[in-house]
């Protein structure tokens, strides 16, 4: 580790975010208040007016002008920022799209919260999944520690020049945002040095007043054809990039999180457990439990969402006798989990295997200990042959 | 295996003007032109300046339109204070168009 | 050969002779857009940012594929988002320390509808940016449906006139007043047949845009939705102006007035009988339309005697 020991501080997940993002020195970030991130903006508006960053602060009158605004500070050639949860990323659905088509490498944090549909003021990964086809990569974090520190990796990872790419870093709404933790709180110079190689790199195209080169050209054709491709194939460079950074993290700072995906006991295990965000927490109390009484149960914390990690995951999951996992989220069409309807298109890799799919979290209601336990029995027992419900809504079956 | 030669030479729909732009052959839309009696003509501009392609080029005291842009709208005929131009149907020039 | 006359007044405001677009671009033919858009970068400078959107304006705007029609940096931008883009920009440059001149360039549908939200925004933000419509009343690249600018009774695709329906029943929203209203540093009307006024409009738009959110607002008739001969726009221009429909103002800090009063309004049939989206208008319905246009004349007359 070559960094300093940072600053500890108790500080909420939102809060982690707002100094993940000032050590970052945006040029230009907005807000616009949202339950549960209003804190985020309030967070970085109060840096600016102490004088603790040096950001244009825009505080928008709309989450699509929020998105728009570090849309076009982007491409005249800013570091930008921004954050929102579940309505407020649908108010800017638009400008989401055109952010990733532009390649404007745009970093924003999620609380992720229960999409518009049925009203609720409460967590659920909903909104993560509404936005899976927009172009940008996704990433979800389990800890408030977690969240600062992939803040500064996702910066290095979308400026990337083979990237290009916006990068959503999403952390669940309420639970994480909300709470309170001990967090280390970087020094400014190392967050700078992390992200000096991005200097050395050749600079993008930007606006220029004065200059011919104009952004959001129409694509005719084949040229539109080309432009989808190049946006494609950069997305799947980001998979293995966020390995590569995560690992100079974990060098610089100490800390790293298995990049695309995290693997907990995993080697030896017979059966696998995926889960995402701070339900990954709960699961690892379940799956030592579960050790304890001779399951081979092992975690994979899904961390990259988009790209969807299907290599490692592979990897990961060949050989293994039986699947669980857990949603926080629907698939609307599959009526399922969509992150067990991801993984279930790996059959050709993994082989069939029963996999498992478990509705659980929804409307801030807990992903307990219990629940993940229960998972773990049903997915041991269909491990060993018997028959297994395919879709199970936790929640409704209590 | 990918043929396609790739057009863009940066990520991103940018496109660029520096060297040469896209131009079309909006003289070719023209059903009439307009024709200059330079007799009464005061090169007083209005012409020009009302002119929506502006094409109406200065000569040096006074204006001809530049016939591979110059639509026929009729603006500048309808503009002239001193009633200078006419319109005339590009019949009449047919024999010119081969040259052009 | 007539005495020569002296060049006009409108030329000292030019900055740029070259027209930074390519000759033959794809505007109607008598398109008072393009004028405009040719015009603009003579009074502001080829060097502006430009921020366009969807609209009869991005066919020549933006490019295709690597192609460009014109010399300009740009910025295309969605519809629901060209003042906060804008936004995005300027804050940039002002950030590094970079004079820039940002100049959104939208038509009425965007301003007064589907963007109207971020431009009253960044207007009551006080964003340091240019805002210039072309009010074509109406959608036009989409096949003339109405705006929120579509005056009352015109006859559009999506309020024909028919033997139920009487053209747009409700009146046009007056987007330069709301701005106005807001706060802005400046804002203009400005018309194609009055270019002395629009390049003196245009020269302060510019020297105000460094201090805060400037406006412009131009009227600028449409060949094809009006149903109007292609020679014809710039004399339904000033005759928009004679009658009052479209006053020539501006309003800076707060301060209005007329730059173009019209002592002897001409009656609002002259101007209506020119334009044919207008035929099915009946006596009552002219009379109605006078009416409202004396009353908002009045209106911005009663604000130019404020202090």
């Amino acid at each position: 580790m070559i960094a300093q020991r940072g600053k500890v501080k108790v500080i909420t997940g939102n809060s982690a975010a707002a100094y993940g993002a000032m050590l970052c020195r945006p040029d230009v970030a907005t807000s616009y208040p949202i339950t549960p991130m209003s804190e985020v903006a309030e967070q970085l508006s109060s840096f600016r007016a102490n004088g603790l960053m040096e950001t244009e602060m825009v505080e928008v009158e709309g989450e699509n002008s929020a998105m728009n605004v570090v849309a076009g500070a982007s491409i005249a050639g800013g570091r930008t920022f921004t954050a929102t949860s579940s309505w407020g990323l649908s108010f800017m659905y638009d400008a989401v799209q055109h952010a990733a088509g532009f390649r404007a490498p745009i970093v924003m944090v999620i609380a992720n919260r229960e999409s518009p549909g049925i009203l609720a003021v409460s967590g659920g990964q909903q909104d993560i999944i509404s936005v899976r086809d927009t172009g940008w990569i996704q990433i979800i974090v389990e800890e408030c520690q977690e969240i600062l520190d992939t803040v500064i990796m996702a910066y290095r990872l979308a400026e990337d020049h083979n990237i290009l790419l916006p990068v959503m870093v999403n952390y669940d709404g309420f639970y994480l945002s909300y709470m309170t933790t001990a967090v280390e709180i970087p020094e400014q110079a190392d967050v700078d040095n992390f992200l000096a190689p991005l200097k050395k790199q050749p600079a993008r195209q930007m606006l220029e007043p004065g200059v011919a080169l104009g952004c959001g050209t129409h694509g005719i054709e084949l040229g539109f054809v080309e432009l989808r491709y190049r946006q494609c194939a950069a997305m799947e460079r980001a998979a293995t990039k966020l390995d590569e950074i995560d690992c100079d993290f974990g060098e610089y700072f100490g800390r790293s999180y298995g990049g695309q995906i995290e693997e907990y006991r995993t080697d030896d295990a017979d059966i696998i457990i995926v889960a995402s965000g701070g339900a990954a927490g709960t699961a690892r109390v379940v799956i030592d439990a579960k050790r304890e009484e001779g399951i081979k149960v092992g975690l994979i914390k899904l961390r990259l969402f988009r790209p969807f990690p299907r290599r490692r995951l592979a990897v990961a999951l060949k050989g293994k006798k039986a699947i669980g996992v857990i949603d926080r989220s629907i698939d609307f069409g599959w009526n399922c989990g969509p992150m067990y309807m991801e993984l279930r298109a790996l059959t050709p890799e993994i082989g069939i295997v029963p996999m498992l799919s478990y509705i659980d979290g929804l409307a801030n209601l807990d992903i307990t200990v219990p629940h993940i336990a229960r998972v773990v029995d049903e997915v041991h027992a269909a491990a060993k042959g018997k028959s297994y419900q395919e879709v199970t809504w936790i929640l409704l079956e209590e | 295996m990918i043929k396609h030669k790739f057009i863009f030479p940066s990520e991103g729909a940018w496109s660029d003007g520096r060297e040469r732009l896209l131009c079309l052959d909006t003289g070719s839309w023209r059903v009439a032109r307009p024709v200059l009696d330079k007799e009464k003509c005061n090169y007083c501009s209005l012409c020009a300046l009302y002119c929506p392609p502006q094409c109406l080029k200065d000569i040096g005291d006074y204006y001809t339109p530049d016939l591979d842009y110059c639509k026929g709208c009729g603006i500048c005929v309808r503009e002239c204070p001193r009633g200078a131009l006419k319109m005339v149907s590009e019949g009449e020039f047919a024999d010119d168009s081969a040259a052009r | 050969m007539v005495e020569q006359k002296k060049k006009p007044k409108v030329y000292d405001y030019f900055q740029e002779k070259e027209d930074p677009y390519a000759g033959g671009v794809a505007w109607c033919a008598g398109c008072m857009l393009e004028l405009t858009a040719r015009f603009i970068p003579k009074v502001l400078g080829k060097d502006i940012v430009l921020v366009g959107c969807p609209g009869c304006s991005a066919p020549v705007l933006y490019g295709q594929n690597l192609g460009a029609w014109h010399r300009m940096s740009y910025f295309s931008a969605l519809m629901t988002g060209v003042a906060s883009s804008a936004t995005g920009i300027s804050r940039y440059y002002r950030k590094t320390g970079r004079e820039a001149t940002v100049v959104c360039f939208t038509g009425d549908g965007c301003s007064a509808d589907i963007g109207f939200q971020p431009l009253s925004g960044a207007a009551e933000r006080n964003e340091h940016i240019i805002y210039i419509t072309y009010d074509n009343e109406g959608y036009m690249n989409t096949g003339y449906q109405r705006s929120s600018t579509t005056p009352l009774g015109a006859s559009t695709s999506t309020t024909p006139a028919g033997t139920v329906g009487h053209g747009k029943p409700t009146p046009a929203k007056n987007v330069p007043l709301l701005i106005a209203m807001q706060g802005a540093a400046y804002v203009a009307t400005a018309t194609l047949s009055h270019l002395d006024d629009f390049a003196k409009k245009l020269a302060k738009a510019k020297e105000k845009s460094r201090e805060g959110f400037v406006y412009i607002h131009i009227f600028a008739p449409c060949v094809m939705g009006w149903r109007i001969e292609t020679d014809m726009s710039i004399q339904i221009c000033r005759m928009a102006v004679r009658t009052n429909y479209f006053p020539l103002w501006e309003a800076e800090d707060g301060r209005f007035r007329l730059t173009n009063e019209v002592t002897s309004p001409r009656p609002i049939g002259e101007f209506i009988n020119m334009v044919r989206k207008f035929s099915h208008l009946k006596e009552p319905d002219i009379a109605e339309f006078q009416q409202m246009v004396d009353r908002r004349y009045a209106v911005i007359k009663k604000l130019c005697a404020v202090e």
